[in-house]
């Protein structure tokens, strides 16, 4: 028998006490709001991105999340315990790999999604997976963010969803500080013309999308027009044409590479090629890059280090 | 007598069939005993047929407890409209395959020869861009988009392959052809240009009957038995139809009403199907070659019977697509496509051999 206790004991005592409390809470606002009467501001009504209102009576305690963005901001928001099922791709924090995989966020496994009985469930605003469940009576927000403020607008709405408005906004003071100490970095600098492709097609991205306001933050000049739109498929003449000073590969985990650009016609004599200011970005960076979340400045570091090696 | 030789066969085949939807409702990616799948079933049943003669339910739902409020769900409401529905459009495939392989005269015809999936699939994608967060129709705003892309289609073709009131087969085929690789193209670019949505549109051109419902059950299974009808009714002129079309003539059949009767049959069925599934192929090519070649040409027998096999074939090719490797899940259209192509090539060799 031991007498004394341990520090891993208090630890994991107060962790119980703690959980005992939110249970309790979320219990006594449950038992609140049957007997209708107003309390903190439950039911919560959010709109979501198709423009449906989605309506809460307490904070969820059962998140199943089918959006990799969605799972890192519902973590971010320190939710991710409530969190009881993800899709295939949401691999970020490490903690949700061990959460049930219920498939592609097009065609999730509807079966062993109701099976685990969600309270809530975030799901892309093109999959019809939210057509198919509002049906069910499962509460669905469904909307993915595509630029930079629409990151802010997901962490403000699924801080008021999940009860947790005050993580949310402490949230969103960090990024903004983080995103400005970073754009501080690297204001008043030459700012170099800069191409960034997504795949040999080659798709790239437009000044006005996520990465492209990223790239705009981290003080580069995008060689893309704003009128092309998000996603344009360019024309290589285009690229030749264009000059620019710097090539960001996201597709190098796809196995585009230096090399790879050398080979293509006419490309050999781009600025950045000559120089070699040609950035294969790896597994992790592409993934900052391509998920519109809290990991954003991230994201802008992988961008300003690329564009601005010397200023780090 | 025809009868006769039609009674055996067609209970065999709904037997089968049955074995079949019994077998897909008993097998999910969540296990659920036969006991559990059967009570679901039964409180589901009641509570449709209680809502339909507007009493009251006999439990709140709420009430019931949560594993089988969950039971109930997955069985009544995900897993059962799914087998339903697969069945429908592999019978809806099946009959529109049957009928243009017999009107056209030509063992490649498929229900999608005249631009339907093309027509389908163009709007579709147009709606999935546009419409979808509008949110015109809500929930059944794709589905109506590719019906009417779908019979709209086949007008054109018709309309640009008549000659008067005769409908010559092989300029509709042509036109057909070429209306749908246009059509093709306009999807391809609408893919390419709303990059964001590409992922939800390429699902839904694969073909899925993931989102199934009694809703998609009920708006198609008034139009494929429509189509049935049609078909059936037309079955034996379409036997008579193949000693060619003058010979057809002359014993009194009236051909040229019977092309459009068929054409616009099976067209009202491959719409119904590709609404709510998506392109789905190979089943309304092959399920009437097997058919044909395990109990021959004759058209009576030809398309109940296909029917019943394209129903059956879709909801085992169904099972297989949500299960082989669950939580994911393949699209259907590749599980046909990987059963069917094999099967085809067969059929080939062996006539060919023949």
């Amino acid at each position: 028998m031991r007498t004394t206790q341990t520090p891993s004991d208090r630890r994991l005592r107060r962790r119980r006490s703690g959980l005992r409390a939110v249970l309790g809470l979320a219990s006594a606002s449950l038992l609140v709001s049957v007997c209708g009467v107003a309390f903190a501001a439950w039911p919560v009504t959010v709109t979501d991105d198709l423009g449906r209102e989605v309506r809460l009576e307490a904070a969820p305690q059962r998140i199943v999340s089918l959006v990799p963005s969605h799972t890192e901001t519902v973590c971010a928001l320190g939710a991710c315990e409530r969190l009881v099922g993800r899709d295939t791709f949401s691999d970020h924090p490490a903690a949700v790999l061990a959460l049930p995989d219920l498939g592609s966020a097009f065609t999730p496994d509807l079966e062993a999604l109701v099976a685990l009985r969600p309270d809530l469930v975030l799901v892309d605003a093109y999959s019809g997976a939210a057509d198919a469940l509002a049906p069910l009576g499962i509460a669905v927000y469904a909307g993915t963010p595509q630029r930079l403020d629409q990151v802010f607008e997901l962490i403000e709405r699924l801080g008021r969803l999940l009860d947790a408005s005050t993580e949310a906004e402490g949230l969103q003071g960090r990024l903004r500080g983080e995103l400005d100490a970073v754009a501080a970095l690297v204001a008043g600098r030459e700012r170099p013309s800069v191409f960034f492709e997504i795949d040999p097609s080659p798709y790239s991205v437009g000044p006005d999308g996520f990465i492209g306001t990223l790239i705009t933050l981290a003080g580069g000049r995008n060689v893309i027009p704003a009128h092309l739109g998000d996603f344009p498929l360019v024309d290589p003449e285009f690229v030749v044409a264009a000059d620019p000073e710097v090539i960001v590969l996201a597709d190098a985990v796809y196995g585009v590479d230096l090399a790879a650009l050398q080979a293509r016609p006419g490309w050999a004599g781009i600025a950045a090629l000559r120089s070699g200011r040609v950035v294969e970005l790896d597994q992790a960076q592409s993934d900052v890059l391509s998920r519109a979340g809290p990991r954003l400045v991230e994201a802008l570091l992988v961008l300003a280090r690329a564009f601005h090696p010397e200023a780090f | 007598m025809a009868g006769r030789r039609l009674v055996g066969p067609l209970t065999l085949s709904l037997m089968a069939l049955l074995a079949l939807v019994v077998l897909a409702a008993g097998v999910g990616s969540v296990q659920l005993g036969p006991a559990e799948v059967l009570a679901a079933t039964g409180r589901g049943l009641e509570a449709s047929l209680r809502d339909l003669v507007g009493l009251a339910p006999a439990a709140e739902v709420s009430a019931l407890d949560p594993g089988r409020r969950v039971a109930d769900t997955i069985v009544w409401q995900i897993r059962l409209p799914r087998v339903a529905l697969a069945a429908l459009v592999g019978a809806a495939l099946a009959l529109a395959g049957a009928g243009f392989q017999g009107v056209f005269r030509n063992p490649l015809a498929d229900p999608y020869l005249l631009g339907a999936a093309s027509g389908a699939g163009f709007a579709a994608s147009l709606v999935m861009v546009a419409g979808g967060t509008l949110g015109l129709m809500g929930n059944f705003s794709v589905p109506l988009a590719a019906f009417v892309g779908a019979s709209a289609t086949v007008l054109v073709v018709v309309s640009l392959a008549r000659r008067g009131w005769t409908l010559p087969v092989v300029p509709m085929v042509l036109a057909g052809v070429v209306v749908g690789s246009c059509l093709a193209a306009g999807t391809s670019f609408v893919l390419l240009a709303a990059r964001e949505q590409a992922a939800g549109i390429l699902t839904w051109l694969l073909g899925s009957l993931a989102f199934a419902s009694w809703e998609r059950v009920g708006s198609v299974l008034p139009l494929v038995l429509v189509a049935a009808v049609a078909l059936l009714s037309a079955a034996r002129a379409l036997d008579v139809l193949q000693l060619g079309e003058s010979a057809a003539a002359q014993l009194g059949v009236p051909v040229e009403a019977l092309k459009l009767t068929v054409v616009a049959a099976g067209t009202l069925a491959t719409a119904a199907a590709v609404s709510v599934a998506g392109v789905i192929g190979f089943v309304g090519l092959v399920v009437p070659h097997a058919v044909r070649l395990a109990l021959g040409p004759d058209h009576r027998r030809l398309v109940p019977i296909a029917a019943l096999w394209g129903a059956g074939f879709m909801v085992l090719a169904d099972l297989v697509a949500r299960t082989v490797i669950a939580p994911a899940e393949l699209p259907v259209g590749v599980v046909t496509a990987l059963v069917g192509a094999p099967f085809f090539l067969m059929l080939l060799r062996r006539g060919s051999a023949a």
